[in-house]
């Protein structure tokens, strides 16, 4: 997802050490305006010093952050026109609704009455309209969830940045509340960076999606990249399950811009698309989703890529059945959606399954991580 | 033959002592603890009360008709509120400053000033009256080198002692607000665009309130308890706790002693009860994100200057005292004749009054860990009406001025069935029941800690009463019953408000052979008795801290002497 206009917010090889310890290694991307760019990895990655940095909570040790063309990696936060939403809302305890959201507008002396309109404007944003008079404790989680947005969005801020907003949520309220910071984000238009450990979060709010793993980039891009054409393992594996499948390529046709790999499971074809170049001899890993791969009775050969197993285990889970298939001494995960429509199968059958010629590969030496 | 053998022990007469002990003995232990608090706290405090009533020729009110008529009684209230009102708002303010600074100050200072502040817990409060004698006495080597005719025996001079004394008081309950306080509420409002002193008015202090309330109304209460500064500095003005000793030691005046000690007893039951019961869990509960890594912020000048400049004098004047006292101890006059000498450390009436004072500590010490282990069983785990009221008297001892409890002693234990006086008993149990509360918390905090149901494991394992008391109960309870221990030893060592109407003469105890020397100008004998009383006081905190590391049972943070 290329943009032409100029970003909103460049990072340029940020690197932070805390002590010995090094946190951020280089980290460089921009990120343009009106986008939602989450950064996701595992805990410890380094995304909360990240956007610490970003904020200016943190100093960092080497880097640039380019807001809007401006350089403001050595301002106090106060200096800068970001906005954060700390993990724990950071309501002030001792405000009502009313006066946290209106907090910032009265440090810069906006008059009386233009920050009551703003903040009615802000309620009624965040679908808290009639509310701006309770106190912080009498109000639901989720609430205080959109207190802490209405107030970070009171003064308009360039980037909006948003610390686990949801992972003091249950479960349910999570999903509602994910839709809702990601609908006004996209009404009021405001660059946003969203931190997260979770993957699926990660997947359903973002743009694009920046994975960092040990204070490096693995991966930036859009959600459906990140899932399909992961760039290495650690992200294959990061973002749902798959099945890594080796093997080495044997035949490569230009002109089909298909190749043929031999794997433990038999000769596989597999599309090349257009970026990746491999050469006969090399080693490469095959990323197969388990959606991707279909049953079939052990009857059936006259399918390309089909290979032959005896399902192990089976699991149904409603939406689909999970099957785990032996070949060999390998195990290959199946996802069978919608399973009342299609042909099930029991602990011991044999069968035959395909792997579609769109699988990704990678070549073997990407591992990172 | 199994059964012969069962029955054969079922008849035994140890068997039967040993069911019955069984049954009863968290009763038995609850009656004996009862009787011990009624007679050692809640009578002497009632022959108080009886004796501010009741003349030569029975109920009467006019001791306190008295107090009201002469301006000398109504003074000494009134100079004590003063104190109590002017140190309470200085140490608010120093100690938030010093918390203030700890907690999100430069990295460099945060140590150092900590430790600082703390200091003043090592030593008893009177230190400060005779470190300030000794640099700005009346030969005062400050005085003396920049020719300053400053009078310490004042009104500054009794509140900045008492200030040095208390700043840990305050310092440690403000640090412990602060420390607690969401550190992304102060982030977010500097997100917001607001300064450093901005967020201090608007976010820090409206959140820290509950707690910088807690701090002043303890350094209140503390204040206008407190003996030794009012009496060393005091001069010519009149205060509530001195006045009561003089009262007995000067007039012998028993009632009059007795009114002024209530007196003086009101604030701190007011204080007591609000503190304990309309303040306890009061405070902001906030969301907690994780913790992240947040580094020491550049503090502005605008808020970095004033707080140097209220800490950094602060923190000298308790180096200087802790300085000269140490001086003090090992030449002849600090600053007049600085050759050194050790008369005043190897000096005979010193060394007794500190043997006299581990003795004494060491029983109190003892015998307050006994009481105060069973004390917290028995409220813990007993079943019986008047548990509240237990606890409650147990506790109380700490929240009344050691002078009411000091007068009551005298009065209590001057006459039969409880002939007392002049014995070195009088003192000891004078500091049990005076300190126990503090075991009695520890016991209680440990009990909290393991559930009743090991208990009722072991009953189910097969264990009877004694036997879980001996082998689970007693080996849990250990590190609450030895913070017991060294604590009411540490407090009995510095106590001196109510032990010094307990002391016959010819036997001095350190406390009140300091204050006496202190009182003559005797400061080198008082400053070297001093440094030998605070070595034993570090060593005490030294084996709390490690009992505090190794269990999580701190009690070296009490402060009451």
């Amino acid at each position: 997802m290329e943009n032409r206009q100029s970003p909103m917010l460049e990072l340029i090889d940020i690197y932070k050490n805390f002590g010995d310890v090094k946190v951020l290694k280089g980290i460089s991307a921009s990120i343009a305006k009106g986008e939602l760019l989450t950064f996701v990895g595992p805990s410890g990655c380094g995304k909360t010093t990240l956007l610490r940095i970003i904020g200016g909570f943190t100093p960092l040790t080497s880097g640039k952050v380019i807001l809007d063309g401006e350089n403001i990696g050595a301002l106090p936060p106060n200096m800068r026109n970001t906005k954060m939403v700390f993990q724990s809302y950071a309501l002030f305890p001792h405000m009502n609704v009313r006066k946290n959201i209106g907090f910032g507008l009265k440090l810069k002396k906006w008059p009386k009455k233009k920050i009551d309109d703003r903040v009615e404007q802000l309620l009624s944003l965040v679908y808290m309209e009639g509310l701006g008079d309770r106190t912080i404790d009498r109000i639901s989680g989720g609430q205080q969830q959109r207190v802490a947005l209405a107030r970070a969005l009171a003064l308009e801020p360039k980037v909006l940045l948003l610390d686990e907003p949801l992972s003091n949520l249950d479960a349910n309220l999570r999903v509602v509340m994910r839709d809702e910071i990601r609908n006004i984000q996209e009404r009021i238009g405001v660059t946003t960076i969203f931190v997260t450990h979770d993957q699926y979060e990660a997947m359903s709010i973002s743009d694009r999606i920046l994975v960092l793993s040990n204070g490096v980039i693995q991966q930036i891009g859009s959600p459906m990249e990140i899932y399909e054409k992961p760039a290495n393992q650690f992200i294959a594996g990061f973002v749902g399950y798959v099945n890594f499948l080796e093997g080495t390529v044997k035949k490569a046709d230009p002109r089909a811009e298909t190749i043929s790999v031999s794997t433990e499971y038999g000769s596989l074809t597999v599309a090349t698309g257009n970026q990746r170049k491999v050469d006969i001899g090399d080693t490469v890993v095959i990323i197969i989703r388990p959606e991707t791969v279909t049953l079939f009775p052990a009857e059936r050969t006259d399918l390309p890529n089909t290979f032959h197993g005896r399902v192990e285990s089976k699991m149904y889970a409603g939406n689909l059945a999970k099957y785990t298939v032996r070949i060999g001494d390998k195990a290959l995960v199946i996802d069978q959606y919608n399973p009342k429509d299609a042909i099930q199968f029991q602990r011991g059958d044999d069968v035959t399954f395909t792997i579609p010629e769109t699988v990704h590969i990678l070549a073997k030496p990407a591992i990172q991580a | 033959m199994a059964a012969a053998a069962v029955g054969g022990v079922r008849n035994s007469f140890v068997y039967k002592i040993r069911s019955f002990i069984n049954k009863n003995l968290v009763n038995l232990f609850a009656g004996a603890l009862f009787a011990l608090l009624a007679i050692f706290l809640v009578y002497p405090i009632c022959a108080v009360l009886v004796n501010s009533f009741w003349g030569e020729d029975g109920f009467t009110l006019s001791f306190y008709k008295e107090f009201f008529e002469y301006n000398f009684y109504y003074w000494s209230l009134f100079n004590t509120l003063i104190l109590g009102f002017s140190t309470m708002i200085i140490l608010v303010v120093v100690g938030f400053c010093f918390a203030y600074l700890t907690t999100r100050g430069p990295l460099s200072l945060r140590k150092p000033l900590k430790i600082i502040a703390l200091l003043p817990l090592a030593a008893p409060p009177y230190i400060f009256s005779i470190s300030l004698i000794t640099l700005l006495g009346r030969n005062g080597f400050i005085n003396n080198w920049l020719n300053l005719n400053f009078n310490i025996y004042s009104w500054t001079g009794v509140i900045a002692a008492q200030c040095l004394a208390f700043l840990p008081l305050s310092y440690m309950m403000i640090e412990n607000v602060l420390n607690s306080l969401n550190p992304s509420l102060e982030e977010t409002a500097a997100d917001m665009g607001a300064s450093e002193a901005r967020i201090i008015r608007s976010i820090t202090i409206p959140l820290a309130a509950p707690g910088l309330l807690k701090a002043a109304l303890l350094v209140f209460v503390m204040t206008i308890a407190e003996f030794g500064n009012p009496a060393i500095l005091g001069g010519r003005l009149p205060f509530l706790a001195p006045d009561t000793y003089l009262m007995i030691t000067g007039e012998g005046d028993f009632n009059m002693a007795s009114v002024l000690s209530l007196v003086l007893i009101v604030p701190c039951v007011i204080i007591f009860f609000l503190h304990n019961y309309v303040l306890k869990g009061k405070g902001y509960a906030t969301i907690v994100g994780k913790p992240t890594a947040t580094e020491p912020k550049e503090m502005s000048p605008v808020v970095k200057i004033p707080f140097l400049l209220i800490t950094i004098p602060a923190a000298v004047m308790i180096l200087l005292s802790f300085g000269v006292i140490l001086l003090g101890a090992f030449v002849k006059i600090v600053g007049v004749d600085n050759t050194f000498i050790i008369d005043h450390i190897i000096n005979t009436q010193s060394n007794i009054a500190i043997w006299n004072s581990i003795k004494v500590s060491l029983a109190a010490g003892l015998f307050g860990a006994v009481v105060g282990t069973l004390l917290a069983y028995v409220i813990m785990r007993g079943k019986f009406p008047g548990k509240r009221i237990m606890e409650m008297m147990a506790l109380s001892g700490f929240a009344l001025p050691g002078t009411v409890i000091g007068v009551g002693y005298i009065i209590a234990f001057n006459r039969p069935p409880f002939l007392l006086t002049g014995t070195i008993w009088i003192i000891i149990l004078n500091c049990v029941f005076r300190f126990v509360a503090v075991g009695v918390e520890a016991g209680i905090s440990k009990l909290h800690q393991i559930s009743i149901e090991i208990e009722e494991a072991s009953a189910d394992l097969g264990a009877d009463f004694i036997t879980i008391f001996i082998k689970i109960i007693l080996p849990i309870m250990f590190s609450a019953f030895v913070a017991g221990f060294i604590y009411t030893f540490m407090t009995t060592m510095m106590s001196l408000s109510s032990v010094i109407f307990l002391v016959t003469p010819g036997f001095d105890l350190a406390s009140v052979y300091i204050y006496l020397t202190a009182q003559l100008g005797e400061l080198g004998l008082a400053s070297a008795t001093t440094v030998k009383m605070i070595a034993i006081v570090v060593v005490c905190m030294a084996i709390l801290k490690i009992i505090a590391k190794k269990t999580g049972l701190d009690v070296s943070k009490q402060q009451g002497v």
